[in-house]
């Protein structure tokens, strides 16, 4: 399992681009708040670049270059692009402003889920935010395939110690945990799921996160 | 960080002659400058292009990465990040863009591409200090010249041809344990892994 920060070969993969949507916007979020992985993600970005030096080199037309001036100069505005205004962040336009005020849906006593799998087209995973209500506990469970999680508001605590927001948590099969939210918010987690979480209690019912 | 370091750093970062060229693109949009960046830049994306199955589009890869950095110089600043490290991350949005732009409408896509990749060094509140940034590349080059050529295979096939690490154990017939544990000495060099997640 890894815990709190993503694992140096899914930055790795993030970096070269190889990670699917939802794994990606996982380990983003993660980088917006994480100046340790940011910075390790510098490095792996400037060894794309260096990779991409060291490789062969493919000749290109000079005509190609005339079309991408003719390009810029048919640009809409004459100037370059000025500096962006700050833009909603990915996590409003995804969830809006209040992610206390979701349609979420009451499963076993502490714990609510909200599938949001639809809003990432043509991936195979599956997105789940899940909250637990303050000092709420969660049953125990493991997975099936692996979980990957960031805490988005809140803390959760389990075996493991206490994951706090932004916080990132990948489990495995090998991984069985009991989170209790811990702290005066309820505890709202993203989690991105290879295959449906498996329950070692007496519940039957459901597939969950905090099934995480 | 030290004062010599930083002075250090400052002079790097003012050596490397494409970045230089790229900072002329942004403040003064020229045009000299911009026709030495392609010539330098535009044979390795394509490259890029063509590693990664795109060969129909490589062309067009190109082009698009091009009328990027043009249209972005003026956000670039040399004291966050190399030339080359900036263009790579505008190259493999370019990337990811275009192919989700083939596998579905624009009405689909309710986050963008930059939403969930990130340009370093474009956004004044990121939590990194720029120095940090500016050693970075001249110290993956540095160590890059000290690492097993089977390490570099495995990082080229996964940078280049965005193999996951299973395709790449198929493809060289090693297991993926094997895999795995190249890139971590690799990283480790590198000074990516963390202290406590060397396993």
């Amino acid at each position: 399992m890894t815990r709190h920060h993503p694992e140096s070969l899914s930055l790795m993969d993030y970096s070269a681009g190889n990670l699917s949507e939802p794994y990606a916007l996982c380990i983003r979020l993660h980088l917006d708040e994480c100046s340790l992985c940011r910075s390790r993600v510098d490095t792996l970005d400037s060894l794309g670049a260096v990779m991409m030096e060291q490789q062969p080199k493919v000749s290109v037309s000079e005509s190609m270059f005339d079309s991408i001036l003719a390009k810029i100069d048919s640009l809409p505005s004459p100037q370059p692009v000025a500096k962006p205004v700050p833009r909603a962040s990915v996590l409003q336009k995804l969830l809006g402003d209040d992610i206390n005020n979701l349609p979420w849906k009451r499963q076993l006593g502490d714990v609510s889920v909200l599938d949001i799998t639809e809003k990432f087209p043509g991936q195979n995973e599956q997105v789940v935010l899940q909250k637990l209500v303050s000092g709420g506990k969660a049953p125990a469970h493991t997975h099936r395939g692996t979980e990957t999680t960031i805490v988005l508001q809140g803390a959760f605590a389990d075996q493991n110690g206490v994951f706090n927001q932004w916080d990132f948590v990948v489990l495995t099969d090998q991984d069985e945990h009991k989170p209790v939210a811990v702290g005066c918010e309820d505890c709202i987690t993203l989690s991105v799921l290879s295959a449906p979480v498996k329950l070692t209690g007496t519940f039957t019912r459901m597939l969950n996160p905090f099934i995480s | 960080m030290t004062t010599l370091e930083q002075q250090r750093a400052r002079g790097e970062g003012r050596k490397d002659p494409w970045s230089q060229l790229l900072v002329k693109v942004g403040k003064s949009q020229d045009r000299q400058a911009y026709h030495s960046l392609f010539e330098h830049f535009a044979p390795q994306l394509k490259y890029y292009a063509m590693a990664n199955g795109m060969a129909s589009h490589a062309e067009e890869l190109v082009q698009e990465v091009f009328v990027s950095i043009w249209r972005r110089a003026c956000l670039y600043d040399w004291q966050k990040a190399a030339a080359s490290t900036w263009i790579f991350t505008i190259a493999r949005n370019q990337r990811i863009d275009m192919l989700r732009k083939m596998r579905r409408t624009s009405a689909e896509m309710q986050v963008e591409t930059e939403d969930l990749w990130q340009i370093p060094g474009e956004d004044d509140n990121e939590p990194v200090t720029s120095l940090h940034r500016l050693m970075s590349e001249r110290r993956v080059r540095e160590s890059l010249k000290h690492l097993p050529e089977e390490q570099i295979t495995v990082i080229a096939k996964v940078y280049m041809e965005q193999k996951s690490h299973q395709m790449v154990a198929d493809e060289l017939n090693i297991p993926l344990g094997t895999v795995k544990s190249r890139v971590r000495l690799a990283l480790n060099k590198l000074k990516v892994i963390l202290q406590d997640q060397n396993v």
